[in-house]
């Protein structure tokens, strides 16, 4: 699957890129001094200088492959071979009840259950269970791997596994835990807390080779927040044309507009005391609008015109429509948004390094990469939620 | 060149004055190539986060209303250094963003449209944070810096992104770095280690690593003219105004009042100030207006993003409206 950025990359024709929102422009001028690369922020000069740092991270940064392909990295978090990685990048799907019941109840079995219903008996359901995608509608006798499926390898310091367990996922997170078979890894160590002030050094895995891996340096760039979830804000409606006028079909439960009490058959007016006729005055006028933020609707209900407050939110499964400045990024995270929390930093990255280990320069985890969200900003996970979100996953596991 | 251009001013200031103006305690990991030990490191880090705080206070986003750029404060009074394609013009009304979100009133000084340079005065009386620039000259390959900037916008829960970086090219009009930049940064600041402002950002290449600036000695160099709002040079990054592509967009017939609005155009300035069909405009600018020539004469004389100040009758009260010029 092609990445949105990779195809995106080769649209940007402009040499310059002006960066401010909202204009685009180009121009050349010429440099006449330049710095070799070797003394670069991602020089070797500079990040030799990490020889510590990049040691701990030999050890305790998985790197994650899709058959020969880097597909992300990880932290290893146990000397028998628990790592964290970021779900989404090694496209982790959980598998639907009904295909985790069908491999847990062959056929026999099955109607021997339904026998025992009678007794009241309910069979207790089978754990959750983890699947890569497998393409469907395989000719018969094809190798998976060779049909474009996901063949999971691990590779920690020098040693190589090909045999890796989904032992669970954390959605809200976009957190994995994977296992290999392994004995005598080295984890990773935890910071105490992850409160480093803008402008603190951070170390990532930077690059890898069969047998070492390189790091990057850079700096907290940016405030500790929440990442609220991307996508097209809303009214949480459901509207049809009827002659010149908005009816409403259906009202999203729990969303803005039904919370605001607006009700099916309600012919909108007005929105923002603007009169809307179609739904692209609607979308006119909530364009730049934020998630939480209220507006005025107007709808008349039975010859009577009623006013209403609605809070708007992001509506489901939409999608942020792609920016300039998504334009100009290159390659970023298919998942950026929807975090609790994040920390930041300013190191160089692509969607196929996140889940690595982010380091103070104690060599301690003070975070796990989780989003490379534009050509400027990462967000990792803080090391205060991600010890809560891994402890809950390994109980997961021994239950 | 540009070595050449700081040496060749250097020794004027020593033949002129006598002496070499002391550089104010620079940096003195720029000394080495690159760093060499830990120790080294945590030099770096620690000047560093001495400086950030007060650099980021006084690094604003300027809302422009149909995007943001950002731009940094360099007096007391509120002077702000942004790039031209954010100020975009001369006597542009803006919005100031404090990092804490106040928003303050301000007017678009002169600019350099060759090279991105632009200076915007803050309108609102008041004590303003402000950072200091490096005037020393002694800004050079290899030298560490930090860039700050309200990236894609203004954002108050993440703040100012600050990014580390070296210069890697120096140039007479331009440097650049390796730290990224991202629309929204334009015009925001670019230091030196110690926190005196060395350049501002302008444009970034397809590659992560080339990320432009304009070198504060650019303003320094022009700051007299910008201060008196001349529009300095022919694009590319600002384009002066041009006489008569306003529009409002009204149709109009003539009335005992004045002029009497019959339409208004979809998408147009009229519409977006609010104009009315009924309405029947006075006066513009001061002057009274009975036939559609003389409202078009007045706004010939206009140019796109530039007001007219409207006095209107309507349902027979007065009324002032302002009406941004949009382009024909």
């Amino acid at each position: 699957m092609e990445k949105n950025g990779k195809s995106l990359r080769n649209l940007l024709s402009v040499k310059w890129i002006i960066l401010f929102t909202g204009i685009a422009g180009s121009h050349l001028l010429f440099a006449q001094q330049s710095l070799e690369t070797l003394y670069r922020l991602t020089g070797d000069a500079v990040t030799g200088v990490f020889e510590p740092q990049r040691e701990v991270i030999q050890n305790c940064s998985a790197v994650i492959y899709n058959k020969r392909d880097e597909i992300a990295y990880g932290v290893v978090i146990s000397k028998d071979g628990y790592i964290l990685t970021k779900a989404s990048e090694i496209q982790i799907e959980e598998k639907s009840e009904e295909e985790a019941k069908d491999k847990a109840e062959p056929e026999g079995e099955k109607k021997s259950e339904d026998k025992a219903k009678p007794d009241g008996k309910e069979k207790s359901k089978p754990g959750k269970e983890f699947k890569l995608p497998i393409p469907e509608g395989l000719p018969p006798g094809t190798k998976i791997e060779d049909a474009g499926a996901i063949v999971l390898a691990v590779r920690v310091d020098k040693q190589e596994f090909d045999e890796v367990k989904i032992v669970h996922i954390d959605k809200k997170w976009d957190v994995a835990l994977i296992k290999v078979d392994a004995q005598d890894l080295t984890p990773a160590e935890f910071a105490p807390d992850s409160k480093l002030e803008q402008g603190t050094w951070v170390v990532v895995n930077g690059a890898t080779s069969r047998t070492k891996r390189r790091v990057l340096a850079g700096i907290i760039s940016a405030q500790a927040r929440e990442i609220p979830k991307d996508g097209v804000v809303g009214l949480g409606l459901v509207l049809e044309k009827v002659k010149d006028k908005l009816q409403v079909k259906d009202v999203s439960k729990g969303g803005g507009a039904d919370l605001a009490g607006v009700k099916v058959n309600d012919i909108i007016v007005n929105l923002e005391q603007k009169k809307v006729a179609e739904l692209k005055d609607i979308a006119e006028i909530l364009v730049g609008k934020k998630p939480g933020e209220e507006v005025k609707l107007t709808v008349k209900r039975a010859g009577k015109d009623v006013e209403l407050t609605v809070k708007l939110a992001i509506l489901a499964g939409s999608e942020k429509p792609m920016d300039r400045n998504d334009q100009m990024s290159g390659d970023f995270s298919e998942r950026r948004s929807d975090f609790p929390r994040v920390i930041q930093h300013d190191i160089l990255a692509n969607s196929n390094t996140m889940g690595g280990p982010v380091l103070n320069m104690k060599g301690q985890v003070v975070g796990m990469n989780i989003a490379r969200a534009n050509r400027c900003e990462t967000y990792a996970i803080p090391v205060e939620e991600l010890q809560v979100i891994a402890k809950e996953m390994l109980e997961h596991s021994f239950k | 060149m540009k070595g050449a251009f700081i040496y060749s001013s250097a020794l004027w200031v020593i033949a002129t004055l006598g002496f070499v103006p002391m550089a104010a305690h620079a940096f003195p990991l720029n000394e080495k190539k690159a760093p060499e030990t830990q120790e080294d490191l945590m030099l770096i880090q620690q000047t560093l986060l001495a400086s950030i705080p007060k650099a980021k206070a006084a690094t604003v986003s300027i809302d422009l209303g149909n995007g943001f750029g950002s731009g940094v404060i360099v007096s007391k009074e509120g002077l702000v250094m942004t790039a031209a394609h954010v100020s975009g013009g001369v006597g542009k009304k803006v919005t100031i963003i404090m990092p804490d979100g106040t928003k303050h009133k301000a007017n678009t000084l002169g600019l350099m449209a060759e090279t991105d340079a632009a200076l915007v005065q803050i309108t609102d009386t008041g004590e303003y944070p402000f950072v200091e620039l490096n005037r020393t000259g002694n800004i050079n390959l290899g030298d560490w810096v930090f860039s700050l900037g309200h990236s894609g916008g203004f954002n108050k829960e993440r703040g100012a992104v600050a990014r580390l970086a070296r210069l890697v090219r120096v140039a007479n009009t331009t440097y650049q770095t390796d730290g990224t930049l991202i629309g929204g940064d334009s015009g925001g600041p670019l230091f030196d280690l110690d926190g005196k402002l060395i350049g501002i950002h302008s444009r970034v290449g397809p590659q992560l690593p080339v990320n432009m600036h304009v070198p504060v000695q650019v303003f320094i160099d022009n700051w007299e003219p910008m201060m008196k709002s001349e529009f300095m040079g022919e694009g590319p990054f600002a384009q002066k105004p041009i006489k008569g592509n306003g529009m409002l967009g009204v149709a109009t017939k003539s009335v005992e009042a004045g002029l009497e609005i019959t339409k208004v155009g979809k998408k147009t300035a009229a519409e977006k100030a609010e104009l009315k069909v009924g309405d029947v405009i006075r006066k513009v600018d001061g002057k009274e207006v009975k036939t559609r020539e003389e409202l078009q004469t007045i706004i010939k004389d206009k140019s796109a993003g530039e007001e007219l100040e409207l006095e209107i009758l309507r349902d027979g009260k007065e009324r002032k409206i302002t009406a941004e010029l949009a382009e024909r």
